[in-house]
């Protein structure tokens, strides 16, 4: 998410530079965002090293601002989805394990307004969905992020298990590129696991 | 950054431009001769340049014939033609006008405005500063005080403030932001308020928005438990401290620039103007997570009457902080009154469902989809609600 | 986002003086198709030129910007006309046609800071594009050959920021007191070869150190000369099959 600052962190990968993106290789399951949530990739992705939150991971194909998938792994109550950006005067919001779908999907807003210091985000469609074999949610969004006139699509899917959210998402460009990757994108959610019973969705 | 601001203002602040610096006020077709001035103008063309194709800037042609129309008759036909109004969707309070005379308003503005008198006011001050272009003085005032800092680089921007990677949204602070010492804040008010008079706009309706914002600001930090910024050099309103001097001073202004006849605040003309925004404005303020400015703004907007999309309002702020049983009863309000929006359906079928009341949250959630069927989550909502597509 | 890609560039120079980049190998295949003139649209570069104080503040100067800007176009152009490729400007543009332009740009700027991420910093490349060179604005970037007039966008964005005085002399003390190295000022460019039918770009180049003052005649023909040294030239004229182009 935090693409505007990338290229500003840019110093900090020099002054880091082994494994600041490492292979995700296709056709092996692999833990996702230091959680339980596994995915297993049908092709090659890279993976960012430095984390975007402490239960959160970002892979991209092209370069994080291009194409950029986000694990969130079992976001726990009264935690954020990602880092804080200024704590002590925007804070972000936190989940609440009681929440439902629009009140996560809202939370995911807000976060992103905050965060990405932008009034410009709108959410579309909101629709039930399995996910990794539970009860969930897919929701589709449109921002653009504060400092760059780049309309980014966005789609998520996820579910409330255990009191804890589960989330995927997947955003880029509007101009070619979220198209072009939203089937890998959906691939990935296909294939995620997450801890708990499974149950039958109708 | 913020504390960059507070550095500069107090530089300001501290001297009093030298007499030989006075400028002599703008009018149109006026360009700039000096190197300094010059140069702040091609700036300014630059940023003017972004904003054209800004995915920032609202273009709706109601909205801004409006706001056009608001600043036309405060300023005459002459002198508004030649003005381009840029309005930014950010939920920041701000306005300002820049010496090439293009002037720019935050939708955080726009929402936190009770009349077209108020807005009239900051309207008025803004084009003060414009007409006695005090953007240029206060330019010269901090070239010379500091070779080191830069006018740019006031605004908060990682490190490299050049106006390519500013904020379109916190574009509308640079006018105000660096420039404006308290004499120059002073003149400006003292020259909005004469404007609202001859243009039949109530006077006292200046000293009551600066008055509203600083309560804000209190709120805000009451609600955050720090101390309130109204007073330092930092917070929202850097750009335009509004102490407790100025407040009294434009109570005078307004004492002594009364209106012949009866006052036109114009605020159900302001209402029927900004409603096809409202909500999406308010939405903004609710989801920056600032309970207590978000509360008192809805409260202040509210000291007519808590209409129903207040009350909404009201509800969607108090869900999004968890308090749950609050919320209810204010969705619940909003219900009971006539135009409630659909939405108020919805936050009253999920707060109901969170507390354990299937049934009732049920029955909220199908009352949404029935007056809202075009719904873009009417899909999840449908099957929250029990409903079979 | 250029500008940002410029701030992180500088901001590498200033940490790490002289420090070994990789070379950006965009498509080395690429010749434009013969028996086809070449039609380049040049978009309204990025430039910023301003100075650098003491704590590395950089102040904008909006009279240089506008004269480099004037003498890069200038400059591109002539370098153009010489390498026998025809080039147009992107003419400003009114309603939609200026948002699809304005669009593109934004979204160039991003691709441009990608690539220069993860080809410039070994340390930072992707490892499925360890030895790839594609990136793409995608083939809608068509439109803008049919706005503009022609099969190839060329980008260009420049950054300079002199050292003042006052900088000069912190960089002598600190030079003395402690063997270290503080950088003169800030000078990175880039440029970029685009062919709209796909939206790829076919060559690129970018240079954190760059040479040439950009203030005069003299020094923006050096930093165009630099910065489009290499550009791809036409096929051969020959008797024997031109070279395919590049994918």
């Amino acid at each position: 998410m935090r693409k505007v600052a990338m290229l500003a962190a840019a110093l900090a990968l020099v002054a880091a530079p082994a494994g600041a993106y490492k292979l995700v290789a296709h056709g092996a399951r692999v833990a996702v965002a230091k959680s339980e949530m596994t995915i297993d990739p049908p092709i090659d992705w890279n993976r960012q090293q430095s984390r975007p939150g402490r239960n959160a991971e970002a892979w991209t194909l092209d370069g994080i601002p291009l194409n950029e998938v986000t694990f969130y792994g079992g976001i726990e109550g009264g935690k954020a989805l990602f880092k804080e950006v200024d704590k002590k005067n925007k804070p972000l919001p936190v989940f609440k394990s009681t929440m439902l779908t629009p009140d996560v999907v809202q939370l995911f807003e807000a976060s992103y307004r905050i965060a990405g210091g932008s009034s410009l985000f709108e959410v579309g469609a909101v629709e039930p969905a399995e996910f990794a074999g539970h009860k969930g949610f897919r929701f589709r969004y449109a921002f653009t992020l504060e400092g760059e006139e780049v309309k980014r699509l966005g789609e998520g899917a996820g579910a409330v298990v255990g009191g804890k959210l589960w989330l995927i998402t997947y955003e880029a460009p509007a101009i070619h590129y979220f198209d072009h990757n939203l089937a890998d994108y959906r691939a990935l959610v296909a294939s995620a696991r997450i801890p708990g019973p499974q149950v039958t969705v109708e | 950054m913020i504390r960059a601001f507070g550095a500069a203002l107090a530089l300001l602040a501290a001297a009093p431009a030298p007499a030989a610096d006075q400028v002599t006020p703008i009018g149109a077709g006026w360009q700039p001769t000096d190197k300094d001035e010059r140069g702040l103008w091609l700036e300014v063309d630059e940023l003017e340049r972004k904003l054209r194709t800004s995915a920032f800037v609202m273009r709706d042609p109601a909205l801004n014939a409006y706001v056009r129309g608001v600043f036309c008759r405060l300023v005459g036909e002459a002198a508004c033609a030649p003005v381009r109004i840029y309005i930014l969707r950010t939920p920041v309070f701000n306005a300002g006008m820049y010496p090439t005379g293009m002037m720019v308003i935050n939708s955080g503005l726009l929402l936190r405005m009770r009349s077209e008198a108020q807005l009239a006011a900051i309207l008025g001050h803004e084009y003060t500063h414009y007409t006695n272009r005090h953007v240029i003085q206060g330019f010269r005032d901090l070239k010379r005080k500091t070779s080191v800092m830069t006018w740019l680089a006031l605004v908060p921007v990682g490190g490299y403030a050049v106006a390519a990677a500013l904020t379109v949204a916190q574009l509308g602070m640079i006018a105000s932001v660096f420039t404006f010492s308290r004499g120059m804040e002073t003149e400006a008010d003292a020259g909005s308020v004469p404007l609202m008079q001859k243009a039949g706009y109530d006077p006292a309706a200046a000293w009551r928005v600066w008055e509203q914002l600083r309560a804000e600001q209190d709120a805000t930090a009451a609600a955050r438990q720090r101390k309130s910024r109204k007073d330092a050099d930092g917070g929202m309103f850097n750009t335009h401290p509004p102490t407790a001097e100025r407040l009294a001073a434009l109570k005078e202004l307004a004492a002594k620039h009364p209106l012949g006849g009866p006052a036109d605040d114009g605020a159900v003309r302001y209402a029927a103007a900004l409603r096809p925004w409202w909500p999406a404005l308010v939405d903004d303020q609710v989801k920056l997570n600032d309970f207590g400015a978000t509360d008192f703004v809805l409260g202040k907007l509210a000291e007519d009457g808590w209409t129903p999309d207040l009350l909404y309002a009201r509800g969607e702020l108090y869900r999004s902080h968890g308090d749950l049983a609050q919320a209810a009863g204010f969705y619940r309000q909003a219900t009971e009154a006539p135009g409630a929006p659909p939405e108020a359906w919805r936050g009253l079928g999920i707060v109901a469902l969170r507390s354990g009341d299937e049934d009732g949250g049920r029955a909220a959630l199908g009352t949404y989809l029935k007056l809202k069927p075009d719904a873009a989550d009417r899909s999840m909502i449908a099957m929250m609600a029990g409903e079979t597509n | 986002m250029g500008s940002r890609l410029i701030a992180a560039l500088a901001a590498l120079l200033l940490v790490i003086p002289g420090a070994a980049l990789a070379k950006i190998k965009a498509d080395e295949t690429f010749v434009f198709p013969a028996g086809k003139p070449v039609r380049i649209i040049f978009f309204r570069p990025d430039v910023k030129v301003g100075s650098l104080g003491v704590g590395s503040v950089e102040e904008p100067n909006a009279d240089w910007t506008a004269a480099a800007r004037a003498k890069l176009t200038a400059e591109v152009a002539a370098n153009q006309k010489a390498a026998g490729n025809e080039i147009v400007f992107m003419p400003e543009q009114e309603g939609d046609n200026a948002q699809i332009v304005a669009d593109y740009q934004a979204l160039f700027r991003v691709v441009a800071g990608a690539i220069a991420q993860h080809k410039m910093f070994p340390g930072a490349s992707l490892p499925t594009k360890a030895e790839r060179f594609d990136w793409t604005l995608g083939p809608g970037a068509a439109k803008l050959g049919e706005i503009g007039g022609g099969d190839y966008a060329l980008f260009v964005s420049t950054h300079d920021a002199y050292g003042t005085a006052g900088r000069k002399v912190a960089q002598l003390l600190f030079a003395g007191m402690f063997g270290g190295f503080i950088p003169a000022g800030i000078h990175s460019s880039y440029a970029a070869l685009v062919d709209l039918r796909t939206g790829n770009i076919v060559w690129f180049n970018v240079d954190p150190g760059s040479g040439g003052d950009v203030r005069t005649d003299e020094g923006a023909t050096k930093r165009i000369g630099q910065l489009l040294n290499k550009f791809p030239s036409a096929a051969p004229h020959a008797a024997e099959p031109a070279p395919a182009p590049a994918q």
